[in-house]
């Protein structure tokens, strides 16, 4: 089993097909959504998919297919250590729990895969360490 | 016990001082008790490293051929004030450079020039007899520059109320993002690593006390802005922002480990500046409030959502509890969030200890204490009588 985290975008006519069922019933894909946001044009969301990488790679080729625009997440902020003081002020902003503060050194832990790419905590930081990597 | 200012330098040159960190001798005057901790400990240390807007540095930056009576300036584009001799200027810390796309300002030039990186003077001015030169468009780094020091009118405030907001939106303020609904929490004082309040009544520090300083040296300079004594006292120390400090120190000796711009969404920019600040046990009493611990200061609560000078505290909750990650406030658990950084305070009371201990740093008695009691004015808008 591995794990993926995709964004997808929709135009606005796409907004209502049942993809997601799609991905369950025929790729067998467990998926959670991180982010889902609907505008006049169209629509993005953010899934965290869990299966088998070819059932995976299935998945994402037929959302293609369908003309869903498909995004791999990797790494979608960074942390420039030499800027961060570790002050925490990204602690509490952090819808996802993605950063932690480490209450026996009192540094700042960013644990990138819970993040949802929120973006909050680049504008959020002091110092300006947290980035945007796209 | 008591123990003078010369018995500490000479232990000092001795090499045989006895210096801890507030965090340490916090730990030994709970094994051994007080009185015991004050006999064994000649210096304790401290720090904090935080936003203080209130900052800024004098420079100058020698004569030009011709010579220049500056009246504009800018240090990479951001405004200085120019409004004192010729070649000399203030850059504020909070000052914005107009239009640019990313967040820059005064507090970016500090880090720059303390980075050692060469930064861009414009000046311009009218001509005179004795000035003829009416520009100049040149480059400047703290190797070219005859004076680059800081001082800052209000710098390490005692203590500072913790910021909240019980409105709908979110707001952005100086204190950092305040989620709506009370979402979350800021504070912003090191607490128990925190200089005034380990000597909450400043028996130790005044005019000329020698300090750490963005990673250099620096001294007392004056009362800061906004000192006041009135906040009610809890365990001896002011609940809310009491004392504060103007401070000075050269900019040549600072660190950018210890001196950073920071930018605050909605706000605007503040610098980050770790302060230090050794207190001498004199006695046993001094050591009393060194050894005070985070649940034993506490902070008021403050509603952002009120934009009024006058808001009362909502409630009052001590640094142990801040420092826990929640705290409950009208029945729900909050997140809290510092802006100073603990991490580096630890730091900087540890680096002080150790700049004591190599004999690079030694003591000094004020030359002045500080007023003991002073009250906080406000601004009001009034005639010309009202003021006299
Ligand atoms: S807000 Fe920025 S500087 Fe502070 S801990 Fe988070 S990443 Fe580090
Ligand atoms: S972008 Fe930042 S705030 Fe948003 S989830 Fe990721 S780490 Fe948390």
């Amino acid at each position: 089993m591995s794990k993926k985290k995709i964004n997808l975008y929709f135009r606005p006519e796409q907004v209502n097909e049942a993809i997601t069922y799609v991905l369950v019933k025929e790729y067998d894909l467990k998926f959670n959504i991180l982010r889902a946001d609907v505008e006049e044009k169209g629509g993005r969301l953010l899934l965290e998919v869990e299966g088998r990488p070819s059932q995976i790679s299935n998945g994402i080729a037929y959302l293609q297919s369908i003309g869903v625009g498909v995004k791999e997440l990797n790494e979608y902020v960074e942390k420039d250590l030499s800027r961060c003081t570790n002050c925490g002020m990204c602690v509490s902003i952090c819808p996802a729990d993605a950063i932690e503060m480490d209450r026996q050194t009192w540094e700042v832990r960013f644990d990138q895969s819970k993040c949802i790419a929120c973006g909050l905590c680049v504008s959020s930081c002091p110092p300006q360490a947290m980035r945007l990597k796209v | 016990m008591k123990r003078t200012y010369e018995e500490i330098n000479a232990k000092i040159q001795q090499g045989d001082a006895v210096v801890m960190t507030a965090e340490e001798a916090i730990k030994l005057a709970e094994s051994k008790g007080i009185e015991k901790a004050a006999k064994e400990v000649d210096i304790v240390t401290t720090g904090t490293f935080g936003a203080m807007c209130s900052s800024g540095a004098f420079i100058n930056f020698g004569h030009s051929e011709p010579p220049i009576r500056m009246k504009r300036v800018w240090l990479n584009g951001v405004p200085a004030y120019a409004g004192i001799a010729a070649v000399d200027a203030y850059i504020g810390a909070t000052e914005e450079r107009e239009d640019y796309g990313q967040p820059y300002g005064g507090a970016h030039v500090i880090e720059d020039l303390v980075a050692g990186k060469a930064v861009h003077l414009r000046a311009t001015a009218a001509g005179t007899d004795c000035y003829p030169r009416k520009d100049i468009d040149t480059y400047i780094s703290l190797r070219t520059v005859n004076q680059a020091y800081m001082y800052n009118p209000r710098n390490i405030y005692q203590n500072y109320g913790v910021a909240t907001n019980s409105s709908e939106r979110a707001l952005f303020t100086y204190m950092g993002k305040l989620l709506p609904h009370y979402g979350n929490m800021t504070y912003s004082s090191a607490g128990q690593l925190s200089p005034l309040l380990k000597d909450p009544h400043l028996r130790t520090i005044g005019i000329g006390t020698r300090i750490f300083m963005g990673g250099g040296i620096g001294y007392v300079a004056w009362e800061g802005t906004q000192y006041k004594t009135t906040p009610r006292e809890l365990n001896g120390v002011p609940v809310g922002s009491a004392r504060s400090l103007a401070l000075i120190g050269d900019l040549r000796g600072m660190s950018p480990e210890f001196v950073q711009a920071l930018s605050f969404t909605g706000y605007g920019i503040s610098l980050g500046i770790g302060i230090g600040v050794p207190i001498p046990i004199l006695d046993e009493d001094i050591m009393r409030t060194a050894v005070l611990r985070d649940d034993q200061i506490f902070a008021p609560v403050l509603d952002y959502a009120i934009q009024s000078r006058g808001r009362k505290p909502i409630a009052e909750v001590s640094y142990a509890q801040l420092r826990s990650g929640t705290v409950e406030l009208f029945g729900k658990k909050v997140q809290t969030s510092s802006l100073s950084s603990y991490y580096k305070a630890r730091i900087i009371a540890d680096r002080l200890k150790r700049m004591i201990e190599e004999k690079e740093f030694t003591l000094t008695r004020p030359v002045e204490q500080l007023p003991r009691e002073r009250m906080q004015r406000a601004l009001d808008v009034c005639s010309e009588e009202d003021v006299l």
